[in-house]
């Protein structure tokens, strides 16, 4: 289960929404504790796909590392991704999944006519072939 | 010796320790001693071929070793190497 506090749900919608309607993308720090997730700071990241950002995220690693970075040093740790999917349901996709990393949480934020509709949490394998929907809790 | 970063969810497979350190040369000797000592983070890293996972980036201090010798990137004493996935998607 991941839960997400209010200030970093909030940046990441907000994120979500400048960025519509286009992809945005960032990185959720916070605490583990057994199978339980709690964001504490979202950081929002730049979308480094080269081409229309509308259906297309990339991060850059060096952005990650710097994100593993703050976490480390606020005793926290880098524990989720989340991007949007504008006018399109919060879904994991097909290129979602090809291109993702079984250590994370990825939150999926779905953003209709510029406005947020609605989120998903899945967590993928490492073969990257199918991932699980994750229990999302976040503020209203 | 380098000191290894090991992203969050890897570190229940090297006795829950943020940093490891292990001894090499280049980026391969140092992820290959590391996966000796700690055989279930091999499977985490490696495909059953034995490459490095797609989505596994590999930094020596602030360098991304695809753009310097791969696995033969040299290590010095005192190094920092870290793990870092790679991470895309869309529609």
């Amino acid at each position: 289960m991941i839960k997400i506090e209010p200030d970093a749900w909030t940046v990441m919608v907000e994120h979500a929404k400048t960025a519509y309607p286009n992809e945005c993308c960032g990185a959720m720090i916070g605490t583990i504790d057994g199978d339980e997730k709690l964001v504490k700071v979202s950081v929002p990241l730049e979308n480094a796909f080269q081409g229309a950002q509308a259906a297309r995220y990339e991060l850059r690693p060096e952005d990650l590392l710097q994100a593993d970075r703050e976490a480390r040093r606020q005793g926290m740790d880098l524990i989720g991704i989340f991007h949007s999917h504008p006018d399109c349901d919060a879904y994991f996709s097909e290129t979602d999944l090809k291109n993702s990393c079984p250590w994370y949480s990825f939150v999926v934020l779905s953003i209709q006519g510029g406005q947020f509709h609605h989120a998903n949490s899945f967590l993928p394998n490492a073969d990257q072939t199918a991932a699980d929907k994750e229990s999302l809790e976040h503020p209203r | 010796m380098a000191k290894v970063l090991i992203p969050t969810p890897l570190r229940q497979y090297v006795d829950k320790k943020d940093t490891v350190e292990a001894a090499g040369a280049t980026v391969g000797e140092v992820l290959g001693a590391l996966t000796t000592q700690y055989p279930d983070l091999r499977k985490n890293l490696y495909t059953d071929e034995g490459k490095l996972r797609s989505f596994v980036n590999v930094y020596v201090n602030d360098e991304d070793i695809r753009y310097m010798s791969k696995d033969a990137t040299a290590v010095a004493a005192g190094d920092t190497v870290t793990i870092v996935p790679s991470i895309a998607g869309g529609l």
